[in-house]
């Protein structure tokens, strides 16, 4: 073994150790920090409230879309049976057979 | 003049800025602005990407106030909301830059070492072009681990990573950035 290869690990942690030491200096860009901080939260909570606001006036919409897609599908399963109600007057045998497989 | 300590516990303040009291909110960026920013110029380019972050951390913190369990420091959930900031930015950061070699980084002068660094040694300029180069995560625990001298257990909370994952992680890492140096040497 070589005796004077450098410990890689001890050469990682002596760099760590510096830059460590070397902390980046943020004064100069956390001056008036909280002025900017307080005036993108009030553009912030104006956004998020017009978006609120949009969203309350859809709830309507949204309402009536899902009733007519209640009725759509309540007139969709009535049409279902009737179908599979006059294919088992027809046929009973290809009826139970086909439930059966599914 | 600089400006003035305030004394009021965290939790008042927390209270305060609940009750719609902006200005509480500042106070509570004032006091800990200093430990994001410490934090977020580990990983930014420049400064206006560090403004950014700690923006982000002080926006959403404002907004998820109510999620903020008494059970522990406030400053710990800010800095674990900090961390999961600083690790959005460098997925981001990631999939914009794609890959590119140490050397190649060094020679363009890409390295993204933030302004306010003062001139660094060559082997620090080396390590952080290095850094850039590790993927999110490995930069992450790096970073925290030995930059911001955390504890496996603090980074553990920080993360929400399980202690052995974040050894595991640790040492992944720090394999990567060897190899990684090696390539210059």
């Amino acid at each position: 073994m070589n005796e004077f290869t450098p410990n890689p690990d001890a050469e990682l942690d002596a760099l760590f150790a510096r830059a460590r030491a070397q902390r980046p200096d943020t004064s100069r860009a956390e001056y008036g920090f909280e002025t900017r901080l307080l005036a993108r939260l009030r553009s912030e909570r104006n956004s998020s409230s017009i978006w609120a606001m949009v969203s309350w006036r859809l709830i309507p919409f949204l309402g009536a879309g899902v009733v007519a897609l209640l009725v759509w599908n309540a007139q969709l399963s009535a049409e279902t049976d009737d179908a599979v109600q006059t294919a088992y007057n027809e046929n009973p045998e290809a009826v139970e057979i086909w439930s059966h497989l599914n | 003049m600089a400006p003035e300590e305030s004394s009021t516990p965290d939790e008042q303040l927390v209270e305060a800025t609940l009750g719609g009291d902006d200005h509480a909110f500042a106070e509570i960026a004032r006091r800990y602005k200093g430990r994001v920013f410490g934090v977020a110029a580990r990983f930014a380019r420049n400064t206006a990407e560090i403004d950014d972050i700690c923006q982000d951390v002080f926006i959403q913190a404002y907004f998820k106030l109510r999620q903020f369990r008494r059970d522990s420091p406030f400053e710990h959930w800010l800095m674990r909301i900090t961390t999961f900031k600083c690790y959005d930015y460098l997925r981001k950061h990631r999939r914009e830059s794609g890959s590119i070699s140490v050397d190649a980084m060094l020679e363009s002068g890409h390295e993204p070492s933030a302004p306010e660094h003062p001139a660094a040694h060559p082997d620090l300029e080396r390590l952080r072009a290095a850094l850039v180069q590790l993927s999110p995560k490995e930069r992450l625990i790096i970073t925290l681990l030995e930059l911001e001298e955390r504890s496996i257990q603090e980074i553990s909370g920080l993360t929400g990573w399980s202690a052995s994952n974040v050894k595991v992680r640790a040492f992944r890492a720090r394999a990567a950035l060897r190899k990684l140096m090696e390539i210059k040497t």
